[in-house]
């Protein structure tokens, strides 16, 4: 069984967040640092977007500023995202693309580590499936969305996974393009998503939420999560990352 | 609807690629020769970059010629598109072209 490295429920603005993860991955070019899981929250709150989406098309900027929530662009593609600090668990997944564990072809890896995810899902009594190419569904409804990079010879795998959701709050500040709804002949914003809460109708913790992803990873990936933190090297990444990631440039760039 | 419908702004268009992701374009052509192109949506595109790359080519471009420099790009490249194709990027791009013209 290997040995990962667990970077533990840390509570941090975006630009931090995504600094660690870009980070961790980056450190890899220079030295060995381990195999990583990360499970996070952000606070504030915020709403991330994909590497290729227009921001002003996916986030209702003003919205977003009035709630005080962060704004921040990933180095993933995929959808925009909103970062409930009271809602959600972020996790990511950080190894070398060639790790004997990670499926090279890109759809297999998502599935893979989503398989993670519907595991510690399933330990909750939350049943799900993972729905190509990135998301998770349960009770035909998505509870996990999931977007991955590979750079520097890494994968780099972040996603959310909904342990409660406000929709108002989430539909108040992503803008919902007409044609995605179209596609999907969904009538309303309360049938595209749940949460762990919701889907289960009782309360149940962020612990008791993190606890059963631990389990998941570890039994899915065969691996044991050892608490870590990050290294020297690492700290000086993210310094270096987090202006990149609260730049204008970067934000704003599409 | 199965298809498109203009975007919040000028000359955007959306496309949703069935089973796949959205992919957006706003595109502008003078004479004949592409001089404004931006793509955008909730694809995955490795690496990432390489999105400026494209457009950067398109730039300039004779719009008659479009579909063989966008394919020629993706042939020549390692480039890996998932939820979108070299063709969806081209279809959204003449669906924006047309909507300006």
């Amino acid at each position: 069984m290997d040995d990962w490295r667990l970077i533990d429920m840390r509570i941090e603005d975006a630009s931090t967040q995504m600094a660690i993860d870009e980070a961790i991955a980056y450190a890899r070019v220079s030295e060995r640092n381990p195999n990583t899981i990360r499970l996070y929250r952000w606070n504030p709150s915020a709403v991330s977007v994909g590497y290729f989406q227009s921001i002003l098309n996916e986030v209702d900027i003003d919205a977003c500023k009035k709630f005080g929530f962060d704004i921040i662009r990933r180095i993933t593609g995929g959808g925009a995202v909103f970062h409930d600090y009271n809602g959600e668990i972020t996790y990511s997944l950080i190894a070398p693309d060639d790790d004997p564990k990670i499926p090279r072809d890109i759809v297999s890896s998502y599935k893979l580590i989503c398989g993670c995810l519907i595991d510690g899902l399933k330990e909750l009594g939350v049943e799900s499936e993972f729905k190509p190419i990135n998301d998770i569904i349960a009770g035909g409804r998505k509870i996990s969305g999931n977007a991955q990079t590979r750079r520097y010879g890494v994968i780099l795998q972040h996603g959310t996974v909904l342990v409660d959701c406000d929709v108002n709050k989430i539909f108040s500040v992503l803008k919902v393009s007409g044609v995605k709804i179209s596609d999907k002949a969904i009538k309303s914003a309360e049938e595209r998503v749940t949460s762990i809460r919701k889907y289960l109708g009782k309360d149940v913790s962020f612990e008791e939420g993190r606890n059963a992803l631990i389990k998941g990873f570890e039994n899915r990936l065969n691996i044991q999560l050892n608490p870590g933190e990050l290294t020297d090297y690492e700290k000086t990444l993210v310094t270096q990352f987090k202006k990149k990631y609260q730049s204008d440039e970067w934000v704003y760039q599409r | 609807m199965n298809g498109f419908i203009r975007g919040d702004y000028m000359k955007r268009i959306e496309y949703k690629v069935p089973d796949g992701k959205l992919v957006a374009a706003e595109a502008e052509a003078i004479n004949g020769v592409l001089t404004k192109i931006k793509i955008t949506g909730d694809f995955f595109m490795h690496p990432e970059s390489t999105i400026k790359d494209l457009e950067d080519t398109l730039k300039g471009k004779q719009v008659a010629k479009l579909e063989k420099i966008i394919n020629n790009f993706f042939d020549k490249s390692n480039i890996q598109l998932i939820g979108v194709s070299a063709t969806d990027f081209l279809h959204v791009i003449k669906l924006s072209l047309a909507d300006s013209s």
